[in-house]
């Protein structure tokens, strides 16, 4: 291999041979799951010809009720990370600016935490039926950690002398925490959304499969299982739809690291 | 008697004013984890005792009252209910918990180790870990039925990326010549790994698993909603289905203590197998 003599490359140009082998990775793994259902070593009702499940994953996007499904999954993740981020900068930030505040309040975080979101859900169930408020109330008490730590530790890391100057300088309590502590820990707070983005899109998509009834991706996928009109169809089109979510969660993935990289790239820390 | 005095004395007088003693630290750290959750309970409880009808939300001490009295409570019945549940849960999440560790563990160091592997599977695994581990639920059903079998599969399955990618890093960021030491000595290679690989390893390894025994635990009550017929998460759909509230919030503390039971021990575990990491950073 000639690229070993190359030094070490940036992680934005992978190299060519590993590209080459990725996608034979990818193509080797597909024909094999071909191979293995078509000669009937497994039963072809549980494990469908991969190239049939690709073919369903695209014309899935011809029913239009699993666009909207789609959407309703999308616009409910988006809200809850949204309000996920609005409460939990500013308690981050006070945590992080008060140790006193923060000790305080430490008990009941330790012990609000370890609570699977999930156990929240016949709760918040019965209190606010199967809509989308449901749904967002839970999606922002999974996602509220993650972006609460990382701006406390942001806040925490922010240059002591910066702070000084500023002072010095004669600008106010509030001009501090605006100019210099948020910009200071923003690579930080970004850290905990692009977490938060990958736990909230779980979560959405969990919800919907167990609160069934409502719409989204994962209530798309219960109401299929309910369905047991023609089996091989059904898992057929569960399959696709899994995929779907999967490709849904990767371009969300890199978009939100694409923002990171693109917005905080002078900061090469990753504290994840 | 006067020699104790005047030693605590003067043990008073060296020590720099304002840095308490061990005692009244720990003693002002009790303090501020017992009080908040006082007050908060507090403040529950008085608004639910002022403003009676509050169906959603029972007396926090009733709910507590109520959990004791499923776990010690006397009628026999009840008890065998609670620890049934609480085990069958705990068992099956320990179960898959460290099956789709070793898995993890395995291929993760496999990757981390072959170059060649990695890039060759890396494609996969990220599609494959960006699938929310409980959309898969469904595959699992159909694939292995409603049995315990296909919940332990379906644990070990998402808790496996968890361990594999942190493995994965690890082993790939461990030194070359910490590895060519042990092939100039000829160690054998199971050994190498053993010795060598997943020491170095560790530190991320385990921060892997503590991400994954929170799935762990999720995962389980997740698998116990969609179709079980024992286990916490079953207990506390019967407990909406039924509209008793009261059981309901008794059955979420019992997963929150759950859930901290396990932080702690794995954090527990972590620090006395990792202690020699933390040493050897203190170090330099």
């Amino acid at each position: 291999m000639t690229s070993t003599t190359v030094p070490r490359q940036t992680r934005r140009s992978p190299r060519v041979g590993a590209i080459w082998r990725g996608i034979a990775g990818v193509l080797g793994l597909a024909i094999v799951l071909e191979i293995v259902s078509r000669s009937g070593i497994v039963d072809q009702k549980y494990l469908p010809p991969f190239s049939e499940v690709i073919v369903r994953s695209f014309t899935l996007w011809g029913d239009a009720s699993f666009r909207n499904d789609v959407g309703s999954t999308l616009l409910t993740y988006l809200i809850g990370l949204a309000i996920s981020i609005v409460i939990a900068v500013p308690l981050g930030a006070l945590f992080g600016l008060s140790n006193r505040v923060y000790r305080a309040a430490r008990a009941v975080i330790e012990l609000l935490r370890p609570i699977p979101p999930v156990a929240l859900i016949p709760l918040v169930l019965l209190m606010l039926g199967s809509g989308m408020e449901m749904k967002v109330v839970i999606v922002v008490f999974a996602a509220v950690w993650p972006i609460m730590f990382n701006t406390l530790y942001g806040v925490h890391d922010v240059d002591p002398y910066a702070k000084d100057m500023a002072r010095s300088f004669g600008i106010g309590r509030f001009g501090i925490i605006r100019r210099i502590v948020i910009p200071s820990a923003a690579p930080f707070i970004m850290t905990g959304v692009r977490i938060s983005s990958s736990i909230a899109l779980i979560v959405v998509i969990t919800v919907e499969l167990i609160a069934g009834g409502a719409q989204g991706i994962g209530a798309y996928i219960s109401r299929l299982r309910g369905s047991y009109s023609d089996a091989a169809d059904t898992y057929l089109s569960v399959l696709a739809a899994t995929i779907m979510a999967g490709l849904i969660g990767l371009v969300i993935n890199l978009v939100i690291g694409w923002l990171e990289r693109r917005f905080f790239g002078w900061e090469a820390r990753d504290s994840a | 008697m006067t020699d104790t005095s005047t030693r605590a004395l003067a043990a008073r007088a060296t020590r720099p004013t304002g840095t308490p003693t061990r005692g009244r630290r720990a003693l002002i750290s009790l303090g501020y984890f017992v009080i908040p959750i006082a007050v908060v309970i507090g403040i529950w409880q008085l608004v639910t005792i002022l403003n009676p009808p509050a169906p959603f939300f029972p007396q926090p001490f009733a709910i507590i009252a109520n959990l004791w009295d499923l776990l010690f409570g006397s009628p026999k019945a009840v008890q065998q209910v609670f620890y049934g549940e609480f085990l069958q849960t705990v068992g099956r999440m320990a179960l898959g918990f460290a099956l789709g560790a070793i898995w993890g563990v395995i291929v993760g160091t496999i990757m981390g180790l072959w170059r060649g592997a990695r890039e060759t599977i890396n494609p996969i695994v990220e599609f494959l870990r960006s699938i929310p581990a409980t959309a898969t639920l469904p595959l699992f059903i159909i694939l292995l039925g409603g049995g315990d079998d296909m919940r332990v599969a379906f644990i070990a399955y998402g808790v496996s990326w968890f361990v594999l990618i942190n493995t994965a890093q690890g082993v790939g960021a461990i030194h070359k010549t910490l590895l060519d030491v042990g092939k100039v000595f000829k160690i054998s290679p199971a050994r190498r790994i053993f010795r060598i690989v997943l020491p170095g390893a560790m530190p991320k390894i385990f921060a892997g698993l503590r991400i994954a025994s929170t799935a762990a635990l999720l995962l389980a009550i997740v698998s116990e909603f969609m179709l079980a017929s024992n286990g916490i998460g079953y207990m506390l759909v019967q407990a909406q289905g039924r509209f008793q509230l009261l059981n309901m919030w008794s059955w979420m503390l019992a997963l929150a203590i759950l859930g901290l039971i396990i932080n702690t021990l794995l954090e527990w575990i972590e620090g006395r197998i990792l202690a020699w990491h933390r040493q050897s950073r203190a170090r330099t």
